[in-house]
């Protein structure tokens, strides 16, 4: 072990994230293979950590309040969030996602590579399109870990994939798959698990990316039949590297940039489970769906209540602009995801 | 029991008051708190928002509640409010301001007349809880963010939404139902 692994703080992180799961009794989804799964993610990347080899400086331009200033910082090691640590504690509790040359939006959490512009984005910015669409997904990976947690091992829960994020459909979805045919969720089903989505934003987690080989995803993920069946026609579209999140110790494919962390969740309602289709004897795919809004957005009763009766009606994928370009999601079976 | 309906004597505030009163220390005791509490009352009729720390604020803000609700119940030729409105107002202008420019403004409110908002506190430094106070319906720009003019923010983009849906499915009823 290099005297660098002392320096950073991934190892840490990766334990208290290693007790939280510990201390769950019940975990829907063998437990050994999450174990594993975030094993493998922690080695992945304290060896990413490790390759960086000598530390190069990038100048970082940053564009906003208080004012324009330009920062030195690491290259393949300094975040977004590190950027916000120098300027204010504000900016760190506020920034949601970041914007890098005006264009690229980035996780907070990623390490920047070259020299760029920075804008801190938050909820309540005059274009706030990367941010509504970073949220939506984000509740949608939030979504397969709450499942996770609500569900009874007996269930059989296995989490398909989540679509592309369509705000203007009402609803953010998740996939699921369920060892029996004929659930009919009740309201206080959905409740608890609107309550799992709430004690996940309660519990602050950060929201970590990884770029991995596919061969390495495909090991991580060898215990999930759907997953397995994904990855080869996501690794295709994007060059062999497959990108995943983790957020506690639930570990998800995604393509798109995630907000920073759980704690943006403000009210949130899962509404409806539809049944699509069955699977097998006694399986079926059910779509999980629900509504939220980020935290500091406050809305009497009756409106949300509006957003709540729109978010039960069956998602439908918006219709693709372009001729063949990237799948949508419109069927489970079908092996994309974003 | 035969206990007096005594709940209809004082009108009753649309606002937490606490049930006792606060010992502002003063050098001059009760008498000055009183009237370091009536130069904060007149300063909030005469600039319509001030900044303060929290406690003489939340203080004020009962008396001046009162006084608007008093001023609003008994009118101007009452006695007994006028010269409360004497006393708790110092700048004799204001009275003129309270009985002819507020109770106008107020009359028909459901709410309560004095906002009241909390300010960023001095930090490293005195750490005292900062606080705005404000009469409704004063002429700055308001404080809350303004959530409703960005149609680009997630809610409204959810609402517009929704109220488009809303209106294609009344649109196509109608059409139905005149076929």
């Amino acid at each position: 072990m290099s005297a660098a692994t002392k320096l950073h703080k991934t190892s840490w992180c990766a334990l208290r994230q290693l007790q939280q799961y510990r201390t769950k009794a019940t975990l829907s989804g063998s437990s050994a293979s999450i174990a594993k799964r975030n094993d493998l993610f922690n080695q992945e990347q304290r060896r990413q950590r490790d390759a960086v080899g000598r530390i190069d400086k990038i100048e970082v331009r940053y564009l906003g309040l208080p004012e324009d200033v330009t920062l030195v910082m690491n290259s393949n090691i300094s975040t977004p969030y590190n950027c916000a640590q120098h300027l204010s504690e504000g900016h760190c509790k506020r920034s949601a996602l970041a914007l890098i040359d005006g264009s690229v939006p980035w996780d907070m959490h990623r390490p920047l590579q070259e020299s760029c512009t920075l804008q801190l984005l938050n909820f309540h910015v005059s274009e706030p399109h990367p941010v509504n669409k970073a949220f939506w997904r984000t509740c949608s990976f939030m979504l397969g870990a709450a499942l996770n947690r609500a569900f009874k091992p007996e269930a059989g829960l296995q989490l398909h994939s989540f679509p592309g994020p369509n705000i203007k459909s009402g609803s953010f979805v998740h996939d699921i798959v369920l060892q029996t045919q004929n659930w009919q969720p009740t309201k206080e089903e959905m409740r608890a698990i609107s309550a799992e989505m709430v004690k996940l934003a309660a519990q602050d987690l950060r929201i970590e990316r990884l770029d991995v080989q596919q061969d390495l995803a495909q090991e991580m993920f060898k215990d999930s039949k759907y997953k397995s069946e994904q990855l080869p026609s996501i690794a295709q579209q994007t060059q062999g590297r497959v990108t995943l999140y983790r957020l506690g110790d639930h570990i998800d494919i995604s393509r798109g940039p995630m907000v920073g962390s759980t704690s943006f969740l403000g009210k949130c309602t899962i509404s409806a489970a539809h049944k699509v289709a069955e699977e097998g004897a006694a399986g079926a795919f059910y779509r999980i769906q629900g509504v939220a809004l980020p935290s500091g957005f406050q809305l009497n009763h009756v409106a949300f209540g509006v957003l709540e009766e729109r978010s039960k009606k069956p998602y439908h994928p918006p219709r693709p602009k372009t001729k063949g370009k990237d799948k949508r999601h419109s069927d489970p079976r079908s092996t994309s995801s974003s | 029991m035969n206990q007096a309906d005594v709940t209809k004597l004082m009108s009753q505030l649309r606002i937490a008051v606490r049930p006792n009163k606060r010992n502002l220390k003063n050098p001059d005791g009760p008498e000055g708190r009183l009237l370091k509490l009536r130069k904060t009352v007149t300063a909030l009729m005469k600039h319509e928002r001030i900044e303060l720390f929290y406690n003489r604020a939340d203080e004020a803000r009962g008396y001046a509640e009162l006084l608007i609700s008093n001023a609003i119940r008994y009118g101007d030729r009452h006695k007994a409010t006028m010269e409360l409105a004497d006393y708790w107002l110092l700048e004799k202008q204001l009275v003129h301001k309270l009985f002819k420019v507020l109770v106008p403004r107020y009359e028909n409110h459901n709410l309560s007349y004095t906002r009241m908002y909390k300010a960023p506190r001095d930090y490293p430094g005195t750490y005292y809880r900062q606080s705005v106070l404000e009469l409704r319906g004063n002429p700055y720009p308001t404080l809350d963010t303004d959530h409703s003019q960005n149609r680009n923010l997630l809610h409204n983009v959810l609402l517009d939404e929704a109220r488009k849906e809303f209106r294609r499915q009344k649109l196509s009823d109608l059409v139905k139902s005149s076929q």
